[in-house]
Formats: C-alpha cells, sequence, structure tokens
C-alpha cells in the first residue's frame, strides 16, 4: 500500500526556524509496518536531519511517544493497519518544548518524577535480616503501577498539563503511586504530603485521556483517585 | 506573560486537536457547559441587579429575553446545566466512590450513557421552551 507520512520539522541546524511539515510518499508499505519503521526508512532513504527518540523498538524503553493522527501512541507499537488511514501526520508530544523535529525537552517531566521520591525507602533491617516479605495481595495492590515506561504518553495526552506545565501530570502520580502502596515502604505520607499540594492529583478532572494512551495499558486514573482516596482517607491499604 | 500564552496556546490546540477518545470530548462538554453557565449567572446577577440600581434597564432586559435568539440560547442553558450536573455526579460516582470503574471500556460507556441522559432529562424541558418559542415568534 502507498502512504503519505507528514511529519512535523524544526530544526534550527539545518535552518529551519519556524514549526511547518514535510511530506512522503512511501510505496510498498506493509500494513504491518510500525510508524517508527517508516520513520526509520524516510530518515535512511530520505532526509538524514530527520531526528526522534528511539532505543529498544520494541514498546519497552518509552524513548519513542509521538502525536500519530493526532493521538498519542508509542512509534514502535502503532501499526500502520492500526491507523486506518493511508496519510500519517507525526507530531510531537504536547506540553513539553520542541527541542528538535519530533524531539522534546523532557526535563520538565523528569523533574516532576523525581519530585515524589520514585524509590524504596525503608531504613530498617529486615525482620529476618535477608530480604522483606510480601503477600500476593500486598505485591498485587501496587502490580499495575510498576508497569510504567515513563514514555511521558500519558502526561503530554492531559488537558490539566496543557495547561499547566507545573502540574505533576499522570506519570509521576503513577510512579508514586506505585511506592505509596507498597507494604515494605515507609514514606507513603510523605508522598502523599507532595501530592496533596496545588500541582499535586487535585488538578486531574478526569478527562481519561492518559489511560487511553498510555502503552502498557495502565489503570492510570483508577490510580490517581486511589491515591485522591489515600489522601482523604490516610488509608494506604 | 509568554509562559501564559504559550500554555493558553498549547491548551487550546489540544482542546481542538487531540483525537481523544469519550472522556477528551465528555471533558471539553464538562468545561463548556461549565463555563456557559457561569456566563448566565453572570449576566442574571446584573440584570437582576438593576431592578435596583436602574429599574428602567430590568424592564428592558427582561424584554431582551423574549427575542427569539435568548429563548434558544435558554434552551441550551438548560442543557448546560443539566449535562454539567449529570457529568459532575457521574465523576464523582467513578472517583469517589468507585475508583475500579475508571477502565477504558466502562469509563467509555459511562461518558455515552452520561450523554443520552442528559438529553433525555432535556427533551421535555426544550419542548415546553420551544412550544413558548413559536408562541412569541
Amino acid at each position: 500500500m502507498d502512504v503519505t507520512l507528514r511529519v512535523f520539522r524544526y530544526n534550527t541546524e539545518a535552518g529551519r526556524t519556524k514549526p511547518s511539515f514535510d511530506s512522503w510518499t512511501l510505496t510498498d508499505v506493509d500494513p504491518t509496518d510500525r510508524v517508527l519503521d517508516l520513520l526509520e526508512f524516510v530518515k535512511g532513504y530520505h532526509d538524514g536531519t530527520l531526528s526522534f527518540r528511539r532505543s529498544c523498538a520494541h514498546g519497552v524503553c518509552g524513548s519513542d511517544a509521538m502525536r500519530i493522527n493526532g493521538r498519542n501512541y508509542l512509534a514502535c507499537k502503532v501499526l500502520v493497519r492500526d491507523l486506518n488511514s493511508t496519510t500519517i501526520t507525526v507530531e510531537p508530544i504536547m506540553g513539553l518544548k520542541v527541542v528538535k523535529d519530533l524531539i522534546v525537552d523532557m526535563e520538565p517531566f523528569f523533574e516532576s518524577y523525581r519530585s515524589v521520591l520514585p524509590y524504596m525507602i525503608n531504613d530498617d533491617v529486615p525482620a529476618d535480616g535477608k530480604e522483606r516479605h510480601q503477600s500476593i495481595e500486598q505485591r498485587e495492590r501496587f502490580d499495575d503501577t510498576t508497569k510504567c515506561i515513563l514514555c511521558a504518553a500519558c502526561t503530554s495526552s492531559c488537558p490539566s498539563f496543557w495547561g499547566d506545565g507545573k502540574y505533576v501530570g499522570p506519570a509521576t502520580i503513577v510512579n508514586a503511586h506505585r511506592f505509596i502502596f507498597d507494604s515494605r515502604d515507609q514514606a507513603p505520607g510523605e508522598r502523599l504530603q507532595i501530592l496533596n499540594e496545588q500541582e499535586g492529583v487535585w488538578r486531574c478532572r478526569t478527562a481519561f485521556n492518559c489511560t487511553e494512551a498510555c502503552p502498557r495499558e495502565i489503570h492510570i486514573t483508577q490510580a490517581i483517585a486511589e491515591v485522591k482516596h489515600a489522601i482523604t482517607s490516610g488509608n494506604v491499604d | 506573560m509568554t509562559t501564559f500564552m504559550a500554555s493558553l496556546r498549547t491548551t487550546l490546540a489540544g482542546y481542538i486537536n487531540y483525537r481523544g477518545r469519550e472522556g477528551h470530548y465528555s471533558f471539553l462538554l464538562h468545561r463548556l457547559t461549565g463555563l456557559g453557565t457561569l456566563l448566565f449567572l453572570t449576566i442574571h446577577i446584573v440584570d437582576t441587579a438593576t431592578v435596583y440600581w436602574m429599574p428602567e434597564l430590568y424592564d428592558h432586559a427582561i424584554a431582551l429575553y423574549r427575542l427569539p435568539i435568548f429563548m434558544i440560547g435558554e434552551m441550551g442553558l438548560v442543557f448546560s446545566v443539566i449535562f454539567h450536573g449529570v457529568n459532575g455526579l457521574r465523576i464523582i460516582y467513578q472517583d469517589m466512590v468507585k475508583p475500579s470503574s475508571w477502565s477504558i471500556h466502562t469509563q467509555r460507556r459511562a461518558a455515552r450513557v452520561t450523554l443520552v441522559v442528559s438529553i433525555l432529562i432535556w427533551l421535555p424541558a426544550a419542548y415546553i421552551m420551544a412550544r413558548s418559542l413559536l408562541a412569541h415568534l
């Protein structure tokens, strides 16, 4: 099949100081090709200056979140046939500053992530001196939110984040949830206090774009609601 | 100011261009109906205040509300209040009572049902208002 690939371009090094779009008509595209394959093809055979992030190309590293035909996806996970269109428009994710073409400045995103202490806090020595035991139910409690790969597809699809870049965003709350509900962790109160601030969970308007966009199918809006409950009830069971 | 304008641009571009699913459009409609209701309340408070300050202007304002364009607007206002209320109850239920209902399947269905219920509640009121509108033409 033939596909028209339209890609957002902004590249000051190549003299493209104003945002614009480039189009390529690609022939012999297989419906099971991924959008990342098309981008790689264009970069390899048409325009080597085209810039985008990719690393593992298998939906694990979370490098290639992009807005494809208006919706956030990982370019390495979405197949051409899933888009039901012979014109594919690829743009950078929203709410983060564009550095070059499809590459955005992820630092504000990671700064927000770091703000909720996304690591195990427990200074006690385990009871048996070796390991901290958990029941299956205790591990299950936060299993869903361990799946996050920090691709920012959720945060950059959130209307609250578009309007207020200081809002911690869904990905940060998901990663806080992962530790707040971990029975081995000793600092859930500290994280809940951070998320109870003005730019915390209460900025969530339940638009649900985050859950729809998550390539790992995490129940993000549910996790945010659970954090809200934990804040109001003080209960992290 | 520049940051504010940039955020505003991103927000409006996102509202219009982002191809979300039911949740996105439900969020937009909730916001629009909320702003619509707020606008009406502001106008209503101002025009009612004229009873005290400028009674002759109050009569004029009431006459304006009898214009077809305002009567059609009032039908939209009733829909705004109903949708904003029903959708608000849905969000309260899902967010505060049953967070496990924030699954893709349930959320999409809940958003659609909310719109249908809002329209069903609105229709009788719209019928009465449309009848009144036709009588005034």
